[in-house]
């Protein structure tokens, strides 16, 4: 698999949803395959809230691209067909322009002043990209979770831009429930002594305790009940592999480990844009029917919803698909087993795998 | 689906047409119709095998059981409903019926006969009946609710719901002479175009 990693600079800068403006930012992209000639065999991929670039293959470092189960050579998303793009997003924290990196304003770090971007910023932003790579029209946009919300956001900003939308683990706007789990795990952040109004970066320090705790409990949020029973159960971690004392249970040892190695790679700030990202997401909020909010799609769309995912339930996609056939558009709604709870989008199974296959083929 | 039975809802279905197709299967139908008369459709199924099928073909499909309710589906601006060999391995047929017919301008029901005059015979002999037809055996069958041409007509009369057309398929899958004559003895399959009252 060819892949390319590559950072696009825009200089023009980008107005952003809440009336601020970058005035200059970068993309941090990772592309797979080759474009054609048409330019007709364009896929983009959305990542989810702590994603990035990194779909695919092993990097550098030796880290497996989040959505490697899915795409690649002969995989759901054939890198030998298609040419693949995922950017990482405007206030992530792996290489585009965000709280970790410089304002080139004032030559300082951005830190909390990063300003708060949105879905439709993100669509934005990837549209300047889009144009950039010379692609007129996306063959195929997808994502799960926050990402599937990026895919659906796009069908409707620029209609003609996408032929095939994959919306998956996804809704049309963040549940109540959503946003009170995501101020839980924001609270612990700005509750970490070494947060300091997110100015950390520049005192030195990291908040780690907080970004660990706001793991956490995202991973319990994750998972669904019955996968958690059966991959832990009520099973006590063993001596040699406990990562502290205070540990009984694998579940807690596993919570643990995943929280400590968040902590260390991700970013405070960049966690409360994306969240609160989220949060704010609702396609239908200028309109006052979802129906309005998709009138102009013009992509046709595979909505998928997975029975353990308690936190984006199928129900949600299923919202989007009826208004979706009210407004006389093509989608299709499955619904698939996928016992990894909300996390079940990131993993292959044969009917994941064959659904999206067909549906770009 | 027949050729026959599909070219018979063919003509019924208007052109440009928003089409729900419940039981939608493959998507054969709903692919045709929109090859031949531009229809926007939508299948329902609850198989995955089915619905990759769809997929494959670039039939709009949605997963669901059609037993656990359509609510969702009415005022959606659908044009027809069609219902093919599905409504006798519904739960609750009748039910169902006044549903498509609530969320649809027009419903084509297409139904298995029990009346046929082989499966008669097979009663007859005190077996249930197993022809090329209806192949499965009483225990493997998805048939739970099996009726005969007469007993179709019946509901629609009791529920208020008009037949516009009706046709008559012999075991040939073809409008043949007897099966016009006499439906409930010789045809194998009804063929409904249906409206509310």
């Amino acid at each position: 698999m060819k892949v390319e990693t590559k950072i696009f600079n825009f200089e023009d800068g980008i107005d952003l949803e809440n009336g601020t403006k970058l005035s200059s930012f970068e993309l941090i992209v990772e592309m797979y395959g080759e474009l054609n000639e048409d330019k007709s065999n364009a896929v983009l991929l959305c990542h989810a809230f702590s994603g990035n670039h990194h779909a695919a293959g092993k990097n550098d470092e030796g880290l497996i691209g989040w959505w490697d189960q899915l795409v690649g050579p002969e995989k759901a998303i054939d890198t030998n067909k298609f040419f693949v793009v995922c950017c990482n997003n405007l206030g992530g924290c792996s290489g585009s322009s965000g709280p970790t990196t410089v304002n080139p304003n004032n030559g300082e770090i951005y830190g909390s002043s990063f300003p708060q971007v949105s879905v439709v910023d993100w669509v934005n932003s990837q549209k300047m990209l889009t144009d950039k790579l010379g692609i007129s029209k996306w063959h195929f946009i997808a994502g799960g979770s926050l990402g599937g919300m990026q895919a659906l956001q796009w069908s409707i900003s620029y209609p003609d831009y996408v032929l095939k939308a994959g919306i998956f683990a996804a809704a049309a706007k963040s549940s109540t429930q959503n946003i009170a789990l995501n101020e839980v795990a924001r609270e612990a952040i700005r509750k970490d002594p070494n947060f300091l109004n997110g100015e950390y970066i520049a005192k030195g320090v990291k908040p780690k305790d907080g970004i660990k705790t706001a793991r956490m409990l995202g991973h319990i949020t994750y998972l669904s009940e019955e996968n958690m029973d059966l991959r832990f159960g009520r099973k006590f971690q063993d001596a040699d592999s406990k990562i502290s004392g205070e540990v009984d249970f694998e579940v807690e040892n596993y919570l643990q480990y995943k929280g400590e190695k968040f902590s260390e790679s991700f970013d405070a700030n960049s966690y409360i844009i994306m969240t609160k990202a989220m949060d704010n997401y609702d396609f239908a909020k200028d309109d006052d029917t979802l129906s309005k909010s998709v009138r102009n799609i013009k992509a046709s769309l595979l909505i998928i919803g997975f029975y353990s995912d308690w936190l984006y339930p199928p129900e949600r996609g299923k919202e989007i698909q009826v208004a979706a056939i009210r407004e006389n558009i093509n989608s299709s709604y499955i619904v698939l087993e996928g016992e990894q709870g909300h996390d079940s989008f990131l993993f292959k199974t044969e009917k994941y795998e064959e659904a999206i296959k067909k549906f770009i083929d | 689906m027949a050729i026959e039975i599909s070219n018979i809802i063919e003509d019924w279905v208007p052109d440009n047409s928003k089409v729900i197709d419940f039981g939608c299967g493959d998507g054969s139908l709903l692919h045709k119709l929109k090859k031949d008369k531009n229809i926007l459709g939508y299948g329902l199924e609850i198989n995955d095998k089915k619905i990759i099928s769809c997929l494959e073909k670039g039939v709009s499909v949605i997963k669901q059981d059609i037993d656990m309710g359509l609510g969702e589906f009415e005022s959606l601006g659908f044009d027809i409903a069609i219902m093919a060999r599905s409504i006798q391995c519904l739960k609750e047929p009748s039910l169902a019926l006044n549903r498509m017919l609530s969320l649809s301008k027009e419903c084509v029901v297409t139904l298995p006969n029990l009346g046929y005059w082989r499966c008669r015979i097979n009663l007859a002999t005190g077996r249930m009946p197993v022809t090329p037809d209806l192949p499965s055996s009483w225990h493997e069958t998805e048939n739970i609710h099996l009726c005969t041409i007469n007993d179709f007509e019946k509901l629609c009369s009791d529920e208020s719901i008009t037949i516009k057309q009706k046709v008559f398929l012999n075991p040939n899958g073809k409008e043949g002479i007897m099966s016009s004559i006499n439906p409930n003895f010789y045809a194998t399959e009804g063929v409904y175009l249906l409206e509310k009252k």
